[in-house]
């Protein structure tokens, strides 16, 4: 079966249901939203929590809520949901081929395409934890799913590595639940998620967080027995006579998150090695003309409100690339990743919108410091600078008309 | 009642300020590290009751899942977490189930329902 439509949308978390309101309210009027999972709302629907939107809508909604809202708006478009429909390719050309139970082999001819497959999370083997090879290892995420929507408690005694936010949301989940989490162990000397969640999910049930300290061994034939602690030297290694024996029968891992480009791999486009995600311009353009990307697949944000945010912009960027005749001019400069910037997103500025720049720091400084984006100049304040708190700043366009190089980042102390 | 010192982390915005309090049961003497007066508030709260809204899940039937979320429509005293949980223990709903649903009128004397999170319909 082969269909033609104006803009597709791949994947329908918070970003994809964005971009594919904004792509309908902009004026694209044959708008497809693919989504391989039963039901529309992406990982929202396990984060079952509060704290989201309140940004975006001004209201502290759990996941679920904010996720009905999104779905609620799209309801009033005419928008096309194909559920339980997996992409299996994109070409550079803009041709997807999907799979569902319901529909076969699918052949969908996209004039313009929005990439919102969103992230996956770090495993075991992507940080090399040595011992044995029992049951009762998870990813926090997975463990989300297990409580969150299958109903199961994945363990009863647990020890969490890395102190991302899904980790921390968990530590609270599985207390509440009757597990006893006896730890939370971080290889940097700062925590990997939002203050907020050390203090409401750690410190609110006396949970411990120990900072520089990992896991140097996991013990257990079947099932996981125990695990080893060790303390970090400065250079993340080992300090040798500070192990430490913690038995335990679950571990979750919170280790971080890398954008799912395996798709967009295939369309040639390039990517970034520091975000994991496509180069993008500030309409949420990648290197492929056609082939917008929103979302955590960018680069893996903190909020659900930047995460629609981006969704937003590559909506109506898709939905103005259907309706008009190809750009010949593509111009545009690269935004480089100056002093105490560990990443950048978008990190190509193409002359057609105003700029919205996220940005991560790579050292914490807890004073205030000054942003700056040079040319054109701009010097933005901000009360301090964290690398577990993206900061968000707007240059407006006509700031950078008359750009001719590069733009550069610099995050100083004031 | 005795003179104490007590840290906080103030989660009213995402500054997160630490704060150093001085205080006589619930009654604030002196406070350090704030850097604006919603923290005050936010302290006072703290000393008197910690507030939280609560956030899980209840057992559902005749849906595509078996557990569906739901919280309390205001924030409930921290401490009477374990009380609410052990009371949604025993909760089974039918689907269907449309999000704000009330599934528990007045949890344990708290004055907050427990509603649903979302839209559960009938398999």
């Amino acid at each position: 079966m082969t269909t033609e439509v104006d803009v597709a949308v791949i994947g329908s978390g918070p970003a994809g249901l964005t971009a594919a309101i904004h792509a309908y309210q902009t004026g694209a009027r044959k708008v497809l939203l693919l989504e391989r999972e039963e039901e529309l709302g992406g990982i929202l629907k396990q984060c079952i929590h509060n704290g989201f939107g309140l940004e975006q809508f001004k209201q502290d909604y759990t996941g679920p809520e904010y996720a009905e809202r999104l779905v609620k708006e799209l309801e009033k478009t005419d928008v096309q949901c194909l559920l339980n429909t997996l992409v299996t390719n994109i070409s550079a050309d803009r041709v997807i081929t999907a799979l569902s139970p319901e529909n076969g082999a699918l052949e969908i001819r996209a004039k313009s395409i929005v990439l919102a497959m969103g992230c996956r999370e770090r495993t075991r083997s992507n940080i090399g934890i040595p011992g044995t090879r029992p049951a009762g290892i998870f990813t926090a995420g997975v463990a989300q799913r297990f409580v969150n929507i299958d109903g199961y408690l994945p363990g009863k005694k647990v020890v969490i590595l890395g102190s991302g936010d899904i980790g921390l949301i968990m530590a609270r989940r599985l207390t509440l639940e009757g597990a006893r989490v006896i730890g939370v162990y971080e290889i940097m000397n700062y925590p990997g998620g939002l203050k907020r969640n050390i203090v409401q999910c750690l410190n609110d049930f006396d949970i411990p967080l120990h900072l520089s300290h990992t896991i140097t061994e996991i013990k257990g034939r079947e099932r996981v027995e125990g695990v080893t602690i060790s303390e970090v030297d400065g250079d993340l290694r080992p300090v040798e006579g500070s192990e430490q024996s913690i038995e335990c029968d679950t571990l979750l891992l919170s280790v971080g998150l890398i954008p799912e480009n395996e798709l967009s791999k295939k369309a040639g486009i390039e990517l970034n090695a520091h975000t994991g995600g496509p180069i993008t311009a500030e309409t949420m353009e990648t290197s492929v003309p056609g082939i917008f990307t929103c979302g955590n697949v960018s680069t893996v944000f903190d909020l659900v409100d930047y995460v629609a945010q981006t969704g937003a912009a590559a909506g109506t960027s898709a939905a103005r690339y259907a309706s008009s005749s190809p750009r010949e001019n593509r111009r545009s400069v690269e935004i480089v990743a100056g002093e105490n910037v560990r990443l950048l997103f978008p990190e190509r500025y193409g002359f057609q919108d105003d700029l919205i720049l996220f940005i991560r720091a790579a050292e914490p400084v807890e004073k205030p410091v000054v942003i700056e984006v040079t040319p054109p100049g701009s010097r933005i304040n901000r009360p301090y600078a964290r690398p577990n708190e993206m900061l968000r700043v707007k240059i407006p366009k006509g700031k950078l008309a008359q750009l001719k190089d590069s733009i550069t980042v610099n995050i100083r102390e004031k | 009642m005795a003179v104490e010192k007590r840290h906080f982390v103030c989660v009213v915005c995402p500054i997160g300020c630490e704060i150093d309090v001085v205080h006589d049961g619930d009654k604030i003497i002196s406070m350090e590290g704030n850097k604006c007066e919603k923290s005050e508030e936010f302290v006072s709260q703290e000393l008197i009751e910690p507030m939280r809204i609560l956030t899980t899940t209840v057992r559902i039937q005749g849906a595509m899942w078996s557990v569906i979320p739901v919280r309390s429509d205001k924030a409930v005293p921290k401490r009477l977490f374990p009380r609410i949980m052990k009371q949604l223990r025993y909760i089974k709903l039918q689907a269907p189930v449309n999000m704000l649903d009330v599934v528990v009128k007045d949890s344990v004397g708290t004055g907050a329902n427990i509603i649903a999170t979302r839209t559960m319909p009938r398999e």
